[in-house]
């Protein structure tokens, strides 16, 4: 009784192993085992700094989260006060500059959203969203 | 195995998924909105139904932006008893499809959280195609223009540019489209800097705006 209930769990955890080891074999190149994966527009906080002065920061919270605290020198631009942020954020803009948007974590969209405007709307180039948002960049001071 | 074992087995894992299933009963967890064009916000209201036998409490309701607002009225239901979540989204200066996340956490074991998707079609009243023009220093000041059309059913006629700078000369012809114009923006000199932002006010009432600027030198120059 007890040889055939071990066999019939060790067959059972087996079965359950296949399509686990199908999918790490067949994923082996695409997915990161430690971390999300970072989509094609996004840059890592390294590969950001690593702009030094080009960086044009900016922050696509609300702009309450913004006056609360931000990264040093970014500017604010949220789709809620869009048309009064945008000429703002555009007078500190030029062509050499990389534009790195963040918003509250990585799973806000607000970041990505503001992203896509400046591309499609403004017809900037260079515009990134930060890997992590606002949570990593804090959670990488301390 | 015995087979009774299997059957016992069975039974209380198909059991357990059912109970877990049978508690909190969402009518729809994906809404999909449409306003119409200039409204501030749009509300969908997600339905839900306790059709377990024990109470069930929510204990954390939240969202995935700033711009969106859940709000309900009870925090514990009873059994039998139904109930809504209005998630009111503000639209801002937001254009295209927006899809916000509501996060409803209960107390119930096994089947705790609900992410309930709602999903809103801004439609434009005017799209401005780009909304910025920049020369960079040294480029000869040659006019760039930028396209305003206006959206189906806007009975748009006439449009007026004003520009916040006098470094900058605009211009506005009809584009070959109906409800179409072509602003054509210029600076004076490229010798310096200089920024404006372009107020664009058609026969209808809402104000556009885009942005005009003379970078400095580019890079390689200086």
């Amino acid at each position: 009784m007890k040889r055939v209930l071990v066999r019939q769990t060790l067959v059972l955890l087996a079965l359950a192993m296949v399509p686990g080891i199908g999918q790490a074999v067949y994923y082996r190149d695409r997915v990161s085992w430690n971390a999300p994966a970072i989509a094609p527009d996004e840059v890592t906080l390294e590969q950001a700094q690593s702009w030094g002065d080009s960086v044009l920061w900016v922050d696509a919270r609300p702009t309450e989260q913004f006056e609360r605290e931000h990264i040093p020198a970014a500017l604010s631009l949220n789709e809620d006060s869009w048309d009064e942020l945008l000429p703002q954020m555009l007078a500190q803009w030029s062509p050499e500059k990389h534009v790195v948007v963040y918003c509250s974590s990585q799973s806000c969209a607000a970041s990505h959203d503001v992203a896509r405007r400046l591309r499609e709307e403004a017809g900037l180039k260079n515009v990134y969203v930060l890997h992590g948002g606002w949570e990593g960049w804090s959670a990488a001071k301390k | 195995m015995t087979s009774k074992v299997q059957a016992f087995l069975c039974a209380v894992f198909v059991g357990a998924a059912s109970t877990a299933q049978a508690q909190l009963a969402w009518e729809k967890t994906e809404i999909e909105l449409n306003p119409k064009a200039g409204e501030e916000e749009t509300v969908a209201h997600f339905k839900y139904e306790n059709k377990g036998n024990t109470p069930v409490r929510i204990t954390n309701v939240r969202t995935s932006c700033g711009c969106t607002v859940a709000n309900y009225k009870r925090d514990e239901l009873a059994p039998g008893e139904k109930g809504e979540i209005a998630a009111t989204f503000k639209i801002g200066n937001r254009t295209g499809l927006q899809s916000k996340v509501v996060t409803v956490e209960t107390d119930f074991p096994g089947a705790s959280i609900a992410n309930l998707v709602l999903k809103a079609n801004i439609a434009q009243l005017f799209e401005v195609q780009p909304t910025f023009v920049y020369w960079e220093g040294g480029e000869a000041p040659k006019p760039k223009t930028i396209t305003v059309r206006a959206g189906k059913d806007v009975p748009v006629t006439k449009v007026d540019v004003t520009t916040s700078s006098p470094d900058f000369t605009t211009k506005v012809e009809k584009g070959k489209a109906q409800g179409e114009f072509v602003i054509t923006v210029q600076p004076k000199d490229t010798a310096r800097i200089l920024n404006a932002t372009l107020t664009i006010k058609p026969d209808y009432p809402k104000t556009l705006y885009a942005s005009a600027r003379v970078t400095g030198a580019p890079a390689a120059a200086r």
